[in-house]
């Protein structure tokens, strides 16, 4: 059977003494500071001019604060247009495994049907295959359907890739939805689809975000496919674009982090909306 | 109500898609037009790009209608991403790279009868001609040459006490000894064998021990017992102490940089070493010029290299007539002296030459050494692939403990490919 | 009446006789709606490269991607005399059992950590987020910035705090690049796991502490007996996922030393990459290697579903 998912606040009994939360908070922001420490590090060296940048041994910080970098850095490359790329595939890439997945997952947790085992095992065995090991495949196979250089290959192969994930996940959300509630929405009077969504989605939105952030993440930051199959600039993504300012003739690396920082943005512009989602959402889709 | 969002939605991606998904790129759709070029462009030190965008702003405004889009790459990133435009057909109209055989072999190239006028063909140096044919047919234009002479920082010398340039091995082992000693932050001999360029670097020191990639009758020698003797010498002089640290990681540009601040004492050069990398830095630089130093004494030998412009037959050779004139524009002679004298290399054509040569005394032994130098087997089909697995994995042979074992690959590797 | 009666809600079905053959087809083809998009999208953008591959493997490509002819198996023969072939899959399964060890234990400390309560505590989750919502690609790029030998922050720390006395050019040793590198590896995987952990922690009730607490058994008796045991699915789920990403693990690698020098620091994914683009380009050979690499995820994932007892789902 499924387990339940409970996204209450449960876990270990609440810490008695302040002394011991004090110790905690320590701990904690020791641990925060460690998995901030290298971003700082891109953050202080994006400000610093380019004769810093080569001083050995190196300086923490900048001595000459160049917050100029963060401008011209729009200029020194076409950030603007790798941008739109990476925003465009990202969340188109997301709607299609979204719009794809949910019907496959509601479909197999609520009947059984031939193949139903077959379907599931397909979801998991593809889930293996990440975009970067099947890259010559990839690339073989749009040459022969003419779509290098285009957004819509970028697009398919993220979806498709993270298309797996995302019906596992919903797949465990929708099955712990007990029945009952739907069926109570049919007597009402609700139609298929009309449940699906007044009912189940809404039961299920944390499954539903943590689909998204997955696949959103996955295809903002995808790096070998989007390397191998773009060639023009108006067509590469960040994660192609930023490497190509430390060459070994020019090595911009406050351009580099400069716009390393521009791109974690959207990202956490995303998180911060669905952080309290993503908890619960991490739940019911492994457990099975 | 929800109904009409999945809509809204399912029409937004439509539109999307249908806008942009399945157009390609700026430089590889170039929108149909045939007067638009890709050019894939090396970078060779920090005025490469300026010059190309300048000659290319000349081009345009002469040739109205007739666009270059010019993608600079520089050496380190350069072999995969050729490889990868070639392997997803993405290939540029023009690419500056260091070998062009194994495209010609497949069929992906203009010879360069169709594309050069006679006028600039007759033009090139006799010297370079045989190194840009496949098979008899010309399909390489040199872009420019380079010569490799020894160089040496003339202070480290005297404050080490020595009185000139080694001319053997042995004597470059001890010379490098008497500069460990005297000076601690300086290493002794440059040796840049990481991957941006050691395939020229092993060759220097191959060909002045009898050995090198191929014999006179053109087949692969790699793992001669001449070549394994030169690794092991190299990886002698790194055991002890004698380089700079890790030369098997050392990329060329760096080990050049230190040799510009004083901080090497001696190494394989080249001829656009002051105009790259040392003027920059320090143009009073007290440094001297020698021939590469041999085995045991004898004539030296010269690594002559040419870096080419290759003409790719895309989509059935549409552009043949966009490419042809920007070539035709970049051989004009003012064009590629200046080109040329700016980047500090040797000149191409026999009108360049003219224009150059006599203005820059310090070229003087390096054109003289020219006519004697060694150039890579650069028409054969296998060197492309072999180059690059040269590249990768000569260095590793100064830290193995069987350097014969390196060399073999390296063979095995160029006969698989031949 | 011959058909079937499907009172809504009511759930009374009449006996009916058994449905005519274009009646039993038309119930096969009922998922297909819901299911075919997905089933087409995996096929044509997941299953086709797999085939093409495999198909590849067995031709003759030319280092300008011409398909020359068939090889049969000669691709796999190269690729199994490639001398660098057994220390690169030796290390690759360092690689992945180091990298997915490490994040899982301290995954489990981090999850307690992020469920305890103290002030401050949201700040914390945050900041552990940031190494998955930044890419993994400039994560690494910033770490091979901060390991360089001249103007890096880590010789200089290390420098100042005593352990070493010169700058070192820690990229450059194999060795000392791997570890560097898996803790790289580590570092961007710690956030996900530590959340799949601390979702799981979230399903634990109070009862359950509890009574552990009224039985008189202790902080580590409560941990390993009881928290352990029921944060199984969550373990095996971060367990799997793990170790797929870690295996397939590109970006680091590639950025931070290329594999280099040779070989050295390559695993079976850069050195399947490498194959094709750099050096001498032969695909085919590649392609071999990546058919290899299939071989043993496979395997890793017929290992997982026996743990977890996939065939008993319900």
């Amino acid at each position: 059977m499924n387990q339940r998912s409970k996204a209450g606040r449960g876990g270990r009994p609440v810490q008695a003494g302040r002394g011991k939360r004090m110790i905690l908070a320590a701990v904690g922001y020791l641990v925060a500071f460690i998995f901030v420490a290298p971003y700082l590090e891109m953050a202080l060296t994006a400000l610093k001019p380019d004769r810093e940048l080569t001083k050995s041994p190196t300086t923490f910080l900048p001595k000459h604060w160049d917050f100029g970098n963060f401008v011209n850095v729009w200029k020194a490359a076409p950030i603007w247009s790798n941008m739109q790329v990476s925003l465009i595939v990202a969340g188109v890439s997301t709607l299609v495994a979204l719009v794809v997945s949910l019907p496959a997952a509601y479909y197999t947790a609520r009947n059984r049907f031939r193949g139903r085992g077959a379907f599931l095992l397909l979801v998991l065995v593809t889930q293996m295959f990440a975009p970067t090991a099947l890259v010559i495949g990839v690339y073989r196979e749009m040459v022969a359907l003419n779509l290098t250089d285009t957004l819509l290959a970028l697009i398919l192969v993220n979806a498709a890739f993270n298309l797996p994930f995302c019906i596992w996940i919903l797949h465990g959300y929708f099955a712990s939805i007990p029945k009952e509630l739907e069926e109570a929405a049919y007597l009402d009077g609700a139609g298929k689809v009309t449940a699906l969504t007044r009912v189940t989605l809404p039961l299920s939105l944390p499954g539903l975000v943590t689909a998204v952030i997955y696949t959103f993440i996955g295809a903002w930051n995808e790096y070998v496919v989007a390397l191998t199959i773009t060639s023009s600039p108006n067509r590469q993504p960040l994660t192609v674009a930023i490497p190509g300012f430390v060459t070994s003739y020019q090595q911009h690396w406050q351009y580099l982090f400069a716009t390393s920082l521009i791109a974690i943005i959207p990202v956490v512009i995303l998180f911060i909306f669905i952080e309290r989602y993503l908890i619960g959402g991490l739940t019911a889709g492994g457990v099975k | 109500m929800k109904r009409h969002l999945i809509g809204v939605i399912a029409a937004g991606l439509t539109v999307t898609l249908g806008l942009t998904g399945c157009s390609k790129g700026s430089s590889s759709g170039g929108g149909g037009d045939n007067k638009t070029i890709r050019f894939v462009a090396a970078i060779y030190d920090d005025k490469t790009k300026s010059l190309w965008d300048s000659l290319i702003k000349t081009f345009e405004a002469q040739n109205k209608g007739y666009k270059v889009n010019l993608e600079m790459v520089d050496w380190t990133q350069m072999d995969a991403k050729v490889k990868t435009y070639v392997q997803t057909k993405q290939t540029p109209d023009i690419l500056n790279y260091n070998a062009f055989a194994d495209f010609a072999r497949d069929g992906l190239l203009f010879p360069t009868s169709d594309v050069l006028s006679s006028q600039v063909s007759g033009d090139i140096l006799p010297s370079f001609v045989e190194g840009d044919k496949y098979k008899g047919t010309q399909y390489g234009m040199p872009l420019l040459s380079s010569v490799r002479l020894f160089f040496y920082n003339k202070d480290v010398f005297k404050k080490a006490g020595i009185a000139a340039p080694p001319k053997t091995w042995d004597e470059v082992k001890a010379d490098a000894q008497k500069i460990k000693s005297s000076d601690k932050g300086v290493a002794p001999l440059g040796l840049p064998l990481g991957a941006e360029e050691s395939q020229a670097e092993f060759f220097m020191w191959a060909m002045n021990n009898g050995g090198g990639y191929v014999d006179p009758s053109g087949n692969w020698t790699i793992d001669s017992p001449a070549n394994v003797d030169t690794l092991n010498y190299l990886k002698g002089l790194t055991k002890a102490g004698l380089t700079q640290p890790n030369p098997e990681t050392s990329d060329r540009k760096d080990v050049f940089n230190q040799f510009a601040q004083g901080k090497v004492g001696m190494l394989n050069g080249a001829v656009f070493m002051p105009a790259g990398f040392i003027n920059k830095v320090n143009d009073k630089l007290p440094y001297g010029i020698a021939p590469l130093p041999t085995k045991a004494g004898g004539t030296p030998s010269t690594l002559g290299v040419q870096d080419f412009l290759a003409a790719f037959k895309n989509d059935g050779g549409k552009k043949k007539d966009a490419v042809s004139k920007f070539l035709n524009f970049f051989y004009q002679t003012n064009n590629v002296a200046n080109f040329q004298k700016e980047e500090g290399f040797l000149p191409v054509t026999k009108s360049a030459g003219a224009v150059i040569s006599g203005a820059v005394p310090y070229d003087k032994p390096f054109v003289d050494a020219l006519p004697n130098a060694k150039f890579y087997p650069t028409g054969n089909a296998a060197w492309g692939p072999l180059a690059n697995t040269v590249k990768e994995k000569v260095g590793t042979g100064i830290t193995a403990s069987d350097p014969k074992s390196v060399l073999t690959e390296l063979q095995q590797t160029a006969q698989k490919n031949g | 009446m011959h058909d079937t009666v499907e009172a809504r809600g009511a759930g009374v079905k009449a006996p009916a006789p058994p449905p005519s053959a274009l009646r039993r087809f038309g119930r096969a083809l009922a998922p297909l709606p819901w299911i075919g998009p997905a089933i087409i999208l995996i096929a044509a953008v997941v299953l086709w490269p797999v085939v093409e591959m495999a198909r590849t493997s067995l031709l003759r490509i030319s280092s300008s991607g011409a398909t020359i002819g068939t090889r049969g198996t000669g691709n796999y023969k190269d690729l199994f005399d490639e001398t660098d072939l057994v220390s690169v899959l030796l290390r690759t399964v360092v690689w992945v059992v180091g990298v997915v060890l490490v994040t899982v234990v301290v995954s489990l400390a981090l999850g307690q950590l992020l469920n305890a309560r103290f002030p401050g505590r949201r700040i914390v989750r945050w900041a552990v987020v940031v190494p998955w919502a930044a890419s993994v690609l400039m994560t690494a790029l910033t770490w091979k910035w901060m390991l360089n030998n001249y103007y890096g922050v880590v010789n200089k720390i290390l420098q100042g705090i005593g352990v070493i006395d010169h700058p070192v050019n820690w990229l450059s040793h194999p060795t000392q690049a791997l570890m560097w590198m898996m803790w790289v590896a580590v570092f961007v995987s710690l956030p996900f796991t530590s959340f799949v952990i601390l979702a799981g922690l979230q399903t634990i009730p109070q009862d359950v502490y509890e009574a552990a607490r009224v039985d008189g058994a202790g902080q580590a008796r409560t941990y390993f007996r009881i928290t352990l045991p029921l944060l199984r699915p969550s373990l095996l789920v971060a367990a799997i996922i793990n170790v797929i990403n870690v295996f397939n693990s590109f970006p680091i690698i590639y950025a931070m030393t290329g594999g280099g020098p040779g070989s050295k620091t390559d695993t079976s994914t850069t050195f399947m990459y490498k194959l094709a683009f750099i050096g001498s380009g032969d695909v085919g050979e590649s392609a071999a290697m990546a058919v290899v690499n299939f071989g043993l995820i496979l395997i890793l994932v017929l290992l997982y579903l026996r743990a977890v007892g996939w065939g008993r789902e319900a």
